[in-house]
Formats: C-alpha cells, sequence, structure tokens
C-alpha cells in the first residue's frame, strides 16, 4: 500500500492562480473546516485528470467510475491529516491510484506492486557497432498527418497499445495521452522517476516499431 | 568526460529526455552534432515524434458528462454540505466562470 504522508514531494506554490479562482491550498483550509462547497470545487476542478487515471490504470469505464467515487470520499475522511506539503492533486492521484490498484488486485488482475516484470518489447534493431539497421530507419511521419483520421491506423494503434505490458501502458497513456507529469505518475504508480522515464521510453519504442510495421504495409 | 555520441543506439537512448527538454545542454548538444551528420538518426527522431503524436490523437479521452453528474451525486449523499446540483455551488463551476472571465469567491 502506498503511503499517503506526503513527504517526499517539494512544496509547491498552488496560488494564485491565473483565472482568479482560490488556489487548492485556500480550498483545502475551506474544506478542512467543513465547507463543503469548497470540496465541490476542488472535486470540480480535478475530476477529469482523475478519471484518466483511473481509467487508464482499471481500463474500465465502470471501473473507472467506483475508483472515482471511493477516491473523492476518501480523500474527504483523510483531509484532515492533509498538512499541505505536497501539491493536493498529487495526494489526491496517489488515493486515486491506491484504489484502483486494490480493486484490480480484488479481481486478480494486478500483480502485488507495479515492479519490475520479464518482458520482451519491440525496439530498433543496430548492428554490433550500434548504427541503426536500415529497416529500423524507415521515414513514415511525412504520411501520418494523411493517416490521422483512418479507421484502419486506429485500430493499429489500439491493437499495439493494448498489446503494451500493463504498466508500460498505464506510464504511457498517463504521460503521452493525459499529459501527467513524469513525477505525478511516479508518485501515483509508486514508481520512480527514472523508472518512469525508462517505461515510457521504452513503450515508445515499440509502438513505433508497431506503427513502422503498419506504414510499411501500407505503401 | 567525453559528451561525444558516436553510435545511433547512444542517440536513440537519450531521445526520451531529448524530446522532454531534460537533456544536459551538454547532452543535448552531443545529440545535435550527432544528428547533423547521421539522416537515419533524422529519420528516428521523425517517427518518434510522429508516434507520441498519433497516439495522442487516437487515444485522447474526456470524462462522460454522465459519470460527472453521477459523481456529484454520490458526493452530494456522503459529504456534508456538497451541493448535489451546480446551481447549488457556493462558487460557480469551473468550467463556465474560465469563459465568462474571473471572479472572485
Amino acid at each position: 500500500m502506498a503511503d499517503l504522508n506526503q513527504t517526499q514531494r517539494e512544496p509547491a506554490p498552488e496560488e494564485p492562480r491565473l483565472d482568479g479562482q482560490p488556489g487548492d491550498r485556500e480550498l483545502v483550509e475551506r474544506a478542512q473546516q467543513g465547507d463543503g462547497a469548497a470540496f465541490a470545487m476542488l472535486v470540480e476542478r480535478h475530476q477529469r485528470q482523475l478519471y484518466r487515471l483511473a481509467l487508464r490504470m482499471t481500463g474500465s469505464e465502470a471501473d473507472a467510475q467506483e475508483v472515482l467515487q471511493e477516491a473523492f470520499l476518501n480523500a474527504y475522511q483523510k483531509l484532515p491529516l492533509f498538512r499541505g506539503e505536497a501539491q493536493f492533486s498529487s495526494w489526491l492521484y496517489r488515493i486515486a491510484a491506491n484504489s484502483a490498484l486494490m480493486r484490480l488486485r480484488r479481481k486478480r488482475r494486478a500483480p502485488d506492486t507495479l515492479a519490475e516484470q520479464p518482458l520482451e518489447l519491440a525496439g530498433p534493431r543496430f548492428s554490433a557497432e550500434g548504427y541503426l539497421e536500415p529497416a529500423s530507419s524507415s521515414d513514415w511521419s511525412q504520411r501520418a498527418d494523411e493517416k490521422m483520421m483512418s479507421g484502419e491506423l486506429g485500430a493499429a494503434i489500439n491493437k499495439a497499445v493494448a498489446d503494451l505490458p500493463d504498466d508500460y501502458r498505464t506510464v504511457f497513456l498517463l504521460k503521452d495521452v493525459d499529459g501527467l507529469s513524469n513525477e505525478d505518475i511516479a508518485n501515483a504508480l509508486d514508481l520512480t522517476v527514472p523508472a518512469v522515464k525508462s517505461r515510457l521510453h521504452r513503450a515508445r519504442l515499440a509502438l513505433r516499431e508497431k506503427l513502422g510495421e503498419f506504414f510499411d504495409g501500407a505503401k | 568526460m567525453t559528451t561525444q555520441i558516436h553510435h545511433c543506439k547512444e542517440c536513440v537512448d537519450l531521445l526520451g529526455e531529448y524530446i522532454e527538454g531534460t537533456l544536459s545542454p551538454e547532452r543535448a548538444k552531443a545529440l545535435e552534432d550527432h544528428l547533423s551528420t547521421c539522416p537515419p538518426c533524422i529519420t528516428f527522431v521523425r517517427t518518434y515524434r510522429a508516434t507520441r503524436k498519433l497516439c495522442r490523437h487516437a487515444l485522447a479521452t474526456e470524462m462522460p458528462k454522465e459519470l460527472m453528474t453521477s459523481l456529484t451525486s454520490f458526493l452530494g449523499k456522503h459529504v456534508p454540505g456538497f451541493p448535489c446540483t451546480k446551481s447549488e455551488t457556493a462558487a460557480p463551476s469551473l468550467a463556465t466562470t474560465a469563459d465568462s472571465g474571473p471572479k472572485k469567491v
């Protein structure tokens, strides 16, 4: 179970916001004093990103819905323990990630941790001297824009991403599709930032290979 | 210690940090020097970037409105003072205030 005591993150000033709304810190303080409307504003502000995290981890909209309910309720109940040493959003991600992991374990779909799993991921091929093999350097990037709306390409992407190992897929989706920071992903998934970067890079390399195969086959 | 990059493999290993701008200036310069003399690596960078762009386009998702409604309803039952509808919220919805300009609460 991940530690919810927010000691590993640097404090970050969360105010003032450019949109004139109160910052998270102010809303948290108000919610800690029993202001339900302030908590509602925190929910409104963070629910979309939390939904993406829950969806990416569980792979199911129904599970994501339950994770979201559980995570926000849990956060409300633990609010008196939040001391503001970390960003509220990071604290919230961690609670939601724990909830998603527990749900997956109950369904026996998750490993005990997101630690290293043996795997073979596709990647570029190099010569013995470390130079790229010609097959790894076909330039399909110019055709990518033309094919952007193609249903076939969409299906190929979905399959390639689905074929990634769970923990690599989750990191890739959270970072490259949903735009979370490496730090937030590491915090939520109980990984180090270098581990996040490594999985992300390997996932991108594997997906690049698969897309290369798609475009080569579509010539 | 030399920062020169001799082989494509080293270049590929650094690409993730390079495109995120987190590589040290010395390593970024060494990588760019390698790219200036290595067409296969230039192609590799292009397709690496295109991979991210295509996946983002194909897989981006939004939280369904019905789910927002059911979450609000759920929390309204369990959190004292939690407004069950947006009109009950003390502060206006962030989505609407973003359009109508800053508003102090």
